[in-house]
């Protein structure tokens, strides 16, 4: 081998001579297609000189192949890939290839692909792989109590709900302006409220309470620090608690327009029911009935009751022929259908 | 004494005659100020590799133009910057920069391809395709001082993944 190497080193042939020396029986004819010693940092890739001309032959030593061809079909899969790492072709015992192709050929191979580089791999995340995670972090972890076994003890133990979010972004800074919002929740009837306190809190609250949940929602984030927007919802939960329970000396002046539902006593149809029966009754000369009677019988306190649904739920089916109902039993008029 | 560029010659005045064309400028005594132009040449050049002979060698990245970003090809900068919402992206621009001036320095002649950058957490990794030009201990020591100098200049880790290749992958002749 030695007389012939020395006019035959061309730089184009050599690695093929020495994959020939390595005695690998590979065809190293095509150009690009021929990459018989890749290796990975860690492969065993002996060269004798830096210069790319004249190198002595006896210096020549044969590349080891590239690891996968001594891999075992069930080694242990994460001490090849224990860590998030690139693609390593030499690493990978799997014929992938990657690439648009040129026409009438087949994609690049996965030596010194690019491609297959760039895209993230999940190659260090199998299923053993993550059950060994898990079995490692098990010993930090601690039982859930026993205790708070269904949701409805939780929220009977922990009424307030506490949100706040973390931010995880690639680059050398850990600061996101948005980690500092804080939410805070809570069911209003796990606070102690009367009805004057409950109904003055949700003045005060306005947007921030959800009817149907039964929720009050307090979002913060005036304060640069996340610690400091807590400190600010937890102190405007405990104003908002105490405030209404205090009743104003100008809440006396609630008008009707304030009402938050429809109270029939003391309101016009309540005047106007009483007015026409009282008016009734006289034209009929009746008895003397008198106004507590009248608003004591079922007639009016069906009536009543029907007002009431319509205008605190609106107009539905039920509430609408309920209130036909009652008012042809007022005023006597069976006739009509 | 024809102005280059211009396709029409003047006749060389005298400074005087010059200075009064220049004033009120009668067409006759022909003191032009023309405005030359080509035909608009209306092609994009960004980072396409002409046609040639067919006897230059491309790699798959040269190979396709911007246009196949996405499609045929994939980013060679991975990081949050530029999704939506996120802040950092001309941070991460500007070091990505230098990274590649830098390493394009550092190993003279031997990166086979460009390089890939990604971003994990505070982890950036750096991903090469060496040509097999150097010797391993050359190679190793390059490495190793890139990553100790890049990694006190960002004050992040960094880590280089080198992959060798014994001669560039090429994916066509143009």
């Amino acid at each position: 081998m030695v007389a012939v190497s020395g006019p035959l080193l061309a730089v184009a042939g050599y690695w093929a001579l020495l994959s020939r020396c390595g005695g690998r029986a590979r065809a190293a004819a095509a150009a690009y297609s021929s990459v018989p010693a890749v290796s990975s940092r860690g492969g065993k890739q002996k060269e004798a000189s830096t210069r790319r001309t004249s190198r002595p032959s006896q210096l020549i030593r044969s590349h080891a192949p590239p690891r996968t061809e001594r891999m075992a079909v069930d080694q242990d899969w994460s001490s090849v890939y224990p860590t998030a790492a690139a693609f390593k072709p030499a690493s990978v015992p799997l014929p992938i290839r990657m690439g648009y192709p040129v026409k009438r050929g087949v994609p690049l191979p996965k030596e010194g692909n690019l491609e297959l580089i760039k895209i993230p791999n999940f190659l260090h995340l199998t299923p053993p792989a993550i059950k060994k995670h898990c079995a490692a972090l098990k010993d930090f972890c601690t039982e859930w109590p026993s205790a708070l076994d269904s949701d409805e003890k939780c929220e009977q133990h922990f009424p307030i709900e506490v949100e706040t979010v973390d931010y995880v972004s690639a680059g050398t800074s850990i600061r996101n302006p948005k980690a500092r919002v804080v939410t805070l929740r809570v069911k209003l009837s796990n606070l102690n409220l009367d009805d004057h306190a409950k109904k003055k809190l949700i003045k005060l609250v306005g947007e921030r309470y959800c009817k149907d949940t039964d929720m009050l929602t307090i979002t913060t984030d005036r304060c640069p620090l996340r610690r400091q927007n807590y400190d600010y919802g937890i102190h405007l939960l405990t104003v908002l608690y105490h405030e209404s329970w205090k009743t104003e000396m100008w809440e006396s002046e609630k008008t009707e327009k304030d009402m938050e539902e429809y109270i029939w006593e003391n309101s016009c149809s309540q005047k106007n029911a009483l007015d026409t029966l009282l008016r009734i009754k006289a034209s009929e000369n009746a008895s003397n009935v008198t106004k507590e009677e009248l608003l004591a019988s079922e007639v009016v306190k069906n009536y009543r009751n029907s007002v009431v649904a319509l205008k605190n739920e609106g107009e539905t089916e039920n509430n609408m022929s309920q209130y036909k109902e009652s008012v042809k039993k007022l005023l006597n008029i069976q006739a009509l259908p | 004494m024809g102005r280059f560029g211009d396709s029409r010659v003047s006749p060389s005045l005298s400074p005087q005659v010059v200075s009064w064309s220049r004033s009120c400028a009668p067409p006759a005594l022909g003191a032009h100020r023309d405005l030359h132009t080509t035909p608009v040449c209306f092609k994009t050049r960004a980072a396409r590799v002409r046609v040639g002979k067919g006897d230059k060698p491309v790699t798959y990245e040269q190979a396709h133009a911007p246009h196949y970003i996405a499609h045929r090809k994939g980013w060679l900068s991975l990081h949050t910057g530029n999704l939506d919402g996120e802040a950092g992206a001309a941070e991460r621009t500007v070091e990505d920069v230098f990274l590649r001036k830098f390493l394009y320095g550092t190993f003279p002649g031997c990166l086979a391809n460009e390089v890939v950058l990604k971003r994990r957490a505070n982890l950036l990794v750096i991903c090469l395709v060496v040509l097999q030009n150097l010797a391993p201990s050359k190679l190793y020591f390059l490495i190793g001082y890139s990553e100790t100098l890049l990694s006190h200049f960002y004050k992040c880790p960094v880590r280089l993944e080198v992959q060798t290749v014994p001669t560039k992958v090429i994916y066509k002749y143009l």
